[in-house]
C-alpha cells in the first residue's frame, strides 16, 4: 500500500485507470451488472412517467383523445385558482406540525427505550408495530374511532368538546390528522433516533456525572448535541414524507368536511381521474420543483457531519 | 471466490429460467376456445345479481365466455387503450366525458336500441353528446325522492307534504314530537349532493336548462354573467342549509351511509333524501319497514313537482374493444325483456325501454306517475364537471361553510375550467 501511495504522490500528472492496480477492472462490469435491473425499473417506473407529466403539462391533454399544446396555461391558471393555494398552506402546515410532534414524541420514546429498562426489545418491538400496518386501514379504524367511539366517551364522561367527533368540525379535522399521521411515522424515526443514542459512547455520560450534571442537563446538553445530525435527517426526511400526505387523509376525512383537509397529492389525483390531467401535471410539475429545492437543503445540511 | 467467467455464464441461466417460467404463468389463461368477454360492472349492491347472471349467460352457450369485473379502474383502461369489452355503468360526468372524445362505439344499428324510451335516451344527451352516434344504451333508470316511514307519519298524524309550506309544517310538527324529521348523513359527501341539494335544486330550477346556459357562458359566469350559480341556486341551496341546520339529527356530521341506511331502518327518522339503491341495504336490518317516496315539493304549486332521475346502468362497448361482435351478443341478452324486468323489479328501478314492466314495488310506486308522464329532472350535481370538488363544498354548506362564499367559488371553478378546456 505504501508504495503505491508514494509512487502517486510522486508523478506530476493525474493517476490514470492505467495506474489504478490491473486486479480492480476485471471487477467493475459486474458492479454495472447489479444496477441494471433497478435502474431500469426505476427509469421506467418513475424517470419516464415524470418526464411525460411534465410534458404533458404544456398541453391540454385529458388523459386520451386528441390534444394540443398550449403553452403556460395551465401554469396561470394554477397560480391564479385559490383551491390549490389553499391545498399547498394545509399540506405545509400539516407537514410542519406533524414533523414537531413526531420529532418530540420519537425523541423522548427512545430515550426512554435506550435507558436501563425493563423488557427493552418488547417494548421496542411494541412500538415499531404502526409502521407496518397499511396507511389506508390505519386510517379506517382511526376514522371509527374518531366518530363514533371517543364521541361516545366525551358524551359518557360528558366532556363537551370530546363529544363531537373532531372530524366533522372543519377547524380541527387537522388535528386528527396529524394524530393519526404521527402515530405510523413515529417508529420509524424512533428506530433512527435509538440507532443516534446508540452510537453515544457510554464515557461521555460518566464524565458528565462525574462533573455532577443533573440528568436533564445530560439530556440537553450532551445527548442532544450528539444526535443533532439524526435530528436534521429526521426532520428534513419526515417534512417531505409528510408533504406526500394521501392515503390517511382518504380515509380519514377524505379532504373534508368541505375542502378544509385536501392536499396537495389529493388534488392532483382526484383532478387527474377527474378528467384534467394536464392541469394538474403542471400542479405535479411546480411540487415536484418544491420537492428538489428541499432535497437540495437537505444534502447541504448533512454535507460535512461526521456522525451520519 | 468463483471467477468472472462463471459468474456471467450463472446470470444467463438464470435469466433465461426466469424469463421461460414468466411466460409459462402467463400463458395459463383460459384456453378453452371460447372468446372471452370483459364486462365491467361495478355497482356494490347488484354484483350478487349480476355473478349468477354472467353464470347463467355462460353455461347457455358455448361461444362466448364473460368475466365480470368489478375492480379495474375505468381511467386507466381507456388511457392504457385496453379497456372492458362490455361496460354496464352508471352514465355521469366521468362516462359523458369518454363519450364526448369518441371513445364509446356506436350501437345505433342494434335492435335495441330502438326499443328505448325517447325520454330517457334524451336524458343521455343532457351531459354530453357524440353527434350522430348512440353511444350508450340506458338499462335501468333511478327514480329518486324522499324516502319517509310511513308508520311514523300515521303515528304522528301527519300526511305527504304537497308544498313548501307543507313541508316545513310537516318537519316542525315532528321536529316538536321529538322525532328526527331528516336522517342525514354528512360525512358521506356524496349523499350531501345526492340528496339535500339534488333535491333542492331540482324542484326550483329547471337544470337541462340552467346548465345549458351556463356552458354557453362558459369562461364568463360570475357576478356579471345572466346565470351563474351564485345567482340561480342561491334560494334553493339556502333552503337546502336551513333543513341541514335545522331539522337534521344532531351527529350528522359524523355519519356515513352505512350508518344512515342502519339508523332509518331503526326508525330513527321519519324522511331520508335517498336513493332506491338504499332500500335494499334499509331493507337487510329492517325488513318489516313500510317505505314510501314523495317528490320533495319545493314550491307552493303541487304540480311543479318532479323526481330525480339518474341513468344508474348504462350499457357501452368501447371503440377500442376487440371482441365487439362477442360483447355485442351478450348485450342482447341483458337487454331480453325478461332479464331486464327482473333485474329492474330486483333492484328498484325503472325500465328504460317501451315495452319495460311497469314497477309494482310499493316503496317506489309513490313516483310512477311521474316518471310515466316525463316529470323528471336529472341532478344538478351530476352535470358538474368532476374536476370541480362539488360533493365537498356541498359538504362544506351543511358543515357550516356559508352559502354566498361556496357557490362563488363555485362560479370561479367553472370559469377558470372554461378557460383551460
Amino acid at each position: 500500500m505504501a508504495t503505491t501511495t508514494a509512487t502517486r504522490v510522486d508523478t506530476p500528472r493525474a493517476p490514470r485507470p492505467d495506474d489504478a492496480p490491473r486486479k480492480r477492472r476485471k471487477v467493475e462490469p459486474i458492479y454495472y451488472l447489479f444496477l441494471l435491473p433497478a435502474l431500469v425499473l426505476f427509469s421506467l417506473a418513475i424517470t419516464l412517467p415524470a418526464i411525460m407529466g411534465i410534458f404533458y403539462s404544456f398541453t391540454n391533454s385529458i388523459g386520451f383523445g386528441e390534444w394540443d399544446f398550449v403553452g403556460l396555461i395551465n401554469y396561470q391558471a394554477m397560480f391564479s385558482d385559490p383551491a390549490i393555494w389553499q391545498s399547498y398552506l394545509f399540506t405545509f402546515g400539516f407537514a410542519a406540525a406533524t414533523v414537531v410532534v413526531v420529532n418530540v414524541i420519537a425523541f423522548l420514546l427512545a430515550v426512554g427505550l435506550t435507558a436501563r429498562i425493563r423488557m427493552k426489545s418488547g417494548l421496542r418491538a411494541i412500538f415499531v408495530i404502526p409502521m407496518v400496518i397499511s396507511g389506508i386501514i390505519i386510517a379506517y379504524v382511526f376514522n371509527y374511532l374518531f366518530s363514533n367511539s371517543v364521541p361516545k366517551l366525551g358524551n359518557s364522561l360528558d366532556i363537551g368538546w370530546l363529544s363531537e367527533s373532531v372530524l366533522a368540525n372543519p377547524d380541527l379535522a387537522w388535528v386528527a390528522i396529524v394524530i393519526v399521521t404521527a402515530w405510523q411515522a413515529i417508529p420509524g424515526t424512533l428506530l433512527i433516533y435509538i440507532a443516534g443514542l446508540l452510537s453515544i459512547p457510554e464515557d461521555v455520560y460518566e464524565a458528565a456525572d462525574l462533573d455532577g450534571a443533573s440528568k436533564l442537563q445530560a439530556l440537553l446538553r450532551i445527548t442532544l448535541p450528539l444526535v443533532s445530525g439524526y435530528v436534521v435527517i429526521n426532520i428534513i426526511l419526515g417534512f417531505k414524507g409528510f408533504l406526500n400526505a394521501y392515503d390517511i387523509i382518504v380515509g380519514l376525512t377524505n379532504g373534508g368536511p368541505g375542502t378544509s383537509t385536501r392536499s396537495i397529492a389529493m388534488t392532483i389525483v382526484t383532478g387527474f381521474t377527474g378528467g384534467d390531467y394536464a392541469y394538474q401535471m403542471a400542479n405535479a410539475t411546480f411540487f415536484f420543483l418544491i420537492t428538489i429545492v428541499l432535497s437540495l437543503v437537505q444534502l447541504r445540511a448533512t454535507r460535512g457531519r461526521s456522525t451520519l | 471466490m468463483p471467477s468472472p467467467q462463471q459468474i456471467s455464464r450463472r446470470t444467463i441461466l438464470a435469466g433465461v429460467s426466469a424469463a421461460a417460467l414468466t411466460t409459462g404463468a402467463a400463458g395459463c389463461s383460459s384456453s378453452s376456445g371460447r372468446e372471452p368477454v370483459r364486462f365491467l360492472l361495478s355497482k356494490p349492491e347488484a354484483i350478487p345479481y349480476f355473478r349468477d347472471l354472467v353464470a347463467t349467460f355462460n353455461s347457455s352457450q358455448k361461444d362466448v365466455e364473460v368475466v365480470l369485473d368489478s375492480s379495474s379502474n375505468l381511467q386507466a383502461g381507456f388511457l392504457r387503450g385496453n379497456p372492458p369489452d362490455l361496460g354496464l355503468l352508471n352514465y355521469n360526468m366521468e362516462m359523458a366525458r369518454f363519450m364526448a372524445r369518441g371513445a364509446l362505439s356506436d350501437l345505433k344499428d342494434m335492435p335495441e336500441a330502438g326499443r328505448i324510451l325517447p325520454e330517457v335516451q334524451k336524458l343521455v344527451n343532457n351531459l354530453a353528446a357524440y353527434p350522430g352516434r348512440t353511444s350508450v344504451l340506458p338499462y335501468s333508470v333511478m327514480a329518486a325522492s324522499v324516502i319517509y316511514n310511513k308508520k311514523i307519519f300515521a303515528d304522528n298524524a301527519v300526511e305527504v307534504p304537497e308544498t313548501w309550506d307543507d313541508f316545513i309544517a310537516v318537519c316542525e310538527k315532528l321536529k316538536t314530537a321529538g322525532i328526527t324529521p331528516i336522517y342525514a348523513t354528512f360525512k358521506d359527501a356524496w349523499t350531501v349532493s345526492q340528496g339535500l341539494f339534488d333535491y333542492t335544486v331540482g324542484g326550483m330550477v329547471d337544470v337541462a336548462g340552467f346548465y345549458d346556459q351556463l356552458r354557453k357562458e362558459g369562461t364568463n359566469v360570475g357576478p356579471t354573467s345572466k346565470v351563474s350559480f351564485s345567482k340561480d341556486l342561491a334560494e334553493p341551496v339556502s333552503r337546502m342549509e336551513m333543513l341541514a341546520a335545522k331539522y337534521t339529527n344532531q351527529d350528522a356530521a359524523s355519519r356515513g351511509y352505512g350508518d344512515g341506511n342502519l339508523a332509518f331502518s331503526k326508525g330513527e327518522g321519519a324522511m331520508y333524501f335517498q336513493g332506491p339503491w338504499s332500500l335494499g341495504e334499509i331493507a337487510k336490518s329492517g325488513p318489516d319497514l313500510e317505505l314510501g317516496t314523495f317528490p320533495l315539493p319545493m314550491t307552493d304549486d303541487p304540480a311543479s313537482r318532479k323526481v330525480r332521475v339518474n341513468i344508474d346502468l348504462a350499457a357501452w362497448i368501447p371503440e377500442d374493444s376487440t371482441r365487439k361482435q362477442a360483447a355485442r351478443s351478450f348485450l342482447s341478452y341483458l337487454f331480453q325483456p325478461d332479464v331486464m324486468n327482473a333485474y329492474n323489479a330486483a333492484q328498484l328501478g325503472y325500465g328504460t325501454t317501451t315495452d319495460a314492466a311497469p314497477v309494482t314495488d310499493p316503496r317506489i310506486l309513490g313516483m310512477k306517475p311521474y316518471f310515466d308522464e316525463a316529470r323528471f329532472y336529472q341532478g344538478a350535481s351530476q352535470a358538474i364537471p368532476l374536476t370541480i370538488p362539488t360533493e365537498n363544498y356541498l359538504q362544506g354548506i351543511v358543515t357550516g361553510a356559508g352559502v354566498e362564499p361556496t357557490l362563488q367559488t363555485l362560479d370561479a371553478d367553472w370559469a377558470r375550467l372554461a378557460l383551460r378546456q
